[in-house]
């Protein structure tokens, strides 16, 4: 098999903060990710998967632990390791005063896309993503559908081999919802490694070729949906998650169950 | 550092910011309006106040005056803004007018002293006026000038008479000789407005670039997106601080461009109309290279400042409130240089704002202490390397980057100490 994508060692992030003391965000994260694979991050709200893929595309560093994007190391070769990643979230807002051809052109020239295919890039782009119409408007002139589809070709403008989607869905209608999927499924098919997050079952169902449930900053298990059927002997994804959460963090009434089961 | 991906950054917030309105505004509007504006408020109010005096006459009262001083009335008559009026009430009736502004002074020959000693004519003038009014203090010097010119006439045509030639008389005479140019005038001017309305237009113009190019790109939700692009974070800094300094010596340089253009409508109700020949405000050629090295200077450092305290802010509202206490202390050298007195020493070079500012007011006039100005070059130097150090190290801290530090600059300082205590 080839080598995968991205791999993580042990990542590990804690964070500091007067109210709550220390936070250990993320904690001992294994993970890989190989061309031509979405991998689905699930996890209830704070679990850690924005966590996880900011150390991931080097917007954070990690407390310990290690991350590899194509080979190279998140906090030793940052600039390579952003230069084949695109990461798109809700959070990953587009320049308003600028139009969305424009905003092509900036983000394949500052990630360093070759600069002789640069114009041919973008018209790749304007077509594939079916943003022809709208691609001499200023951004905040468009609505939020034509804006998804900027957001989108922005973040695969340099054509890198790792795309990352941290809850991409979470503002959208579910037409546009839907659409990304199809968006998505089709990158996977062209040969990306993509990681993908969700706290929505039925999304991680419908589009991750292997899902890692997250929780409390730890990785509890990891597979396809299949794999995780066996192993838990629950059909739904929706409960194979409670299954596992239940595992990792038991409620005082299960706690007080299980004391009585003991001989 | 990738040069290239420094431009690549640097056009784009640059294209991004002149297409923002308050930017531009503030930026590039206002300081090329602003010398036309202060003209065209100048110039209307010179000539409301002139058509004010025009529309209004001079009323002067005049008593009986003895024939041989009738020329004197009549040269004031002749003037068509004054009103001579024959004036047959008593002194406590003039004054009365005077107060109320109905007329504005009263020109009175007293009694001969001693009937027949004296010269025929020979009195004394007394003219009632008041200091509270200024109608009423022009009229007095007016008749003032008129009596003396009438008395030294009618002085000359006695001493005649009387056989005096003009070489025996030779008069005590009081010579005008006018020391200061219309230029010295307006250079001494321009020393004291240039440095403080460049500071000012510096300040104002790196003021919305700062917040827009930190506190801006959190409040539209771009910085994640901009520290995920394969650039270093020093490159998207040093970018971002080439944006800064660029609106700040821009707007310092566009405001002095416009006020060149326009020094010489502005100064001419001043200088009577000599402005007009005056090329370049007196200024000397070799200010010039001086003054653009200056306004470049203060842009380098002002924009390294601002960012420093602007990297903070989570909106523009936060952003702004940063700034100001930065904006406030840069400004406050240009107090002390209101006072003309105040010299460009070794001592003040080293002290960055005021030394340029100082070095701004010597190149208008003319003078620059070598060692002043070598020194002024240094500190200021010193000085954005510092700041641009500073914002360096604080945008390279992951609370600072994400926003979720608390407080702003000073918070940050105390903390990271704190922490540096604590660690060792
Ligand atoms: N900058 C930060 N400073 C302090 N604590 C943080 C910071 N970022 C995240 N955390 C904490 O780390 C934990 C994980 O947060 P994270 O945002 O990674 O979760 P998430 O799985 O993305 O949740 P959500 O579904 O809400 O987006 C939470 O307890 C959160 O409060
Ligand atoms: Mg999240």
């Amino acid at each position: 098999m080839t080598d995968p994508f991205v791999e993580t060692r042990n990542l590990t992030k804690t964070f500091y903060e007067e109210s709550r003391g220390e936070v250990r965000a993320v904690d001992s994260v294994d993970l890989t990710c190989r061309s031509g694979e979405i991998l689905g991050l699930l996890g209830a709200n704070g679990a850690g998967k924005t966590t996880t893929l900011r150390m991931l595309s080097t917007v954070l560093r990690p407390t310990s632990g290690e991350a590899w994007v194509m080979g190279h190391e998140v906090r030793k070769d940052p600039e390579r390791v952003r230069e084949n990643l695109g990461f798109y979230s809700a959070s990953t807002a587009l320049y308003p005063k600028i139009t969305a051809r424009e905003t092509l052109r900036f983000f394949a020239q500052v990630n360093r896309f070759p600069r002789e295919r640069i114009e041919a890039r973008i018209e790749e782009l304007i077509d594939r993503f079916g943003i022809g119409d709208f691609a001499n408007s200023r951004v905040e002139k468009l609505s939020s559908g034509m804006k998804q589809k900027v957001s989108i070709a922005r973040t695969v403008a340099h054509d890198p081999p790792v795309l990352i989607f941290d809850e991409p869905t979470v503002a959208l209608d579910v037409l546009n919802a839907i659409e990304l999927r199809q968006i998505i499924g089709r990158l996977r098919d062209e040969g990306k490694a993509i990681l993908f997050s969700t706290h929505i079952m039925s999304e991680a169902e419908q589009l991750c070729d292997r899902i890692a449930i997250i929780h409390q900053g730890r990785i509890l298990a990891v597979g396809t949906l299949d794999e995780l059927r066996k192993s838990t002997g629950h059909h739904y994804l929706e409960e194979i998650f409670v299954h596992f959460a239940r595992v990792r963090d038991p409620s005082e009434a299960e706690v007080e169950s299980l004391r009585r089961d003991r001989p | 550092m990738d040069l290239r991906q420094i431009w690549t950054l640097y056009r784009h917030e640059i294209r991004s910011a002149l297409r923002e309105r308050s930017i531009l505004l503030t930026s590039i509007i206002l300081p090329v309006v602003m010398y036309p504006t202060l003209l065209w408020v100048g110039f209307t109010g010179f000539y409301f106040l002139e058509g004010q005096a025009e529309a209004m006459s001079t009323r002067i009262g005049v008593t009986s005056v003895p024939e041989v001083h009738e020329p004197l009335v009549d040269s004031l008559a002749a003037n068509p803004r004054i009103e001579i009026l024959e004036w047959t009430d008593d002194e406590r009736a003039a004054a009365a007018e005077i107060v109320r502004g109905r007329m504005e002074a009263l020109l009175e020959p007293m009694p001969p002293r001693d009937a027949g000693e004296a010269l025929d004519g020979n009195r004394t003038i007394r003219i009632l006026y008041t200091e509270v009014r200024e109608g009423s203090r022009s009229a007095r010097a007016r008749i003032e000038d008129v009596t003396n010119a009438h008395g030294a006439d009618w002085i000359t045509e006695i001493r005649r008479d009387l056989g005096v030639s003009d070489t025996v008389w030779a008069d005590y005479a009081v010579v005008m000789s006018d020391q200061a140019s219309a230029e010295d005038v307006t250079r001494f001017l321009l020393a004291m407005i240039v440095p403080l309305l460049t500071l000012i237009m510096v300040a104002l113009a790196a003021f919305y670039p700062a917040i827009d190019a930190t506190a801006g790109e959190r409040e539209r939700g771009t910085w994640e997106t901009l520290m995920t692009v394969a650039a270093p974070r020093s490159t998207v800094a040093t970018a971002k601080y080439l944006y800064v300094a660029t609106f700040g010596a821009v707007g310092g340089l566009l405001n002095l461009a416009a006020l060149a253009l326009s020094i010489r409508w502005i100064l001419s109700p001043m200088t009577n109309g000599v402005g007009e020949e005056l090329s370049q405000g007196g200024v000397p050629l070799s200010a010039i290279p001086v003054i653009l090295a200056g306004t470049a200077l203060l842009g380098l450092f002002v924009a390294a400042g601002m960012l420093v305290f602007a990297v903070f802010a989570r909106d523009f509202k936060e952003g702004q409130s940063m700034i100001t206490p930065f904006y406030i202390v840069i400004l406050m050298p240009a107090l002390f240089l209101q006072s003309p007195n105040l010299e460009f020493t070794t001592g003040l070079a080293a002290v960055p704002i005021v030394n340029v500012a100082l070095l701004l007011r010597g190149a208008i006039l003319g003078d620059i202490p070598f060692l002043s100005g070598l020194v002024t070059l240094i500190s200021m130097g010193m000085a954005v390397i510092a700041a641009v150090a500073l914002a360096q190290f604080v945008m390279r801290r992951e609370e600072v980057l994400l926003g979720s530090g608390q407080g702003g600059l000073w918070n940050f300082l105390t903390r990271t100490l704190r922490q540096g205590r604590n660690g060792s």
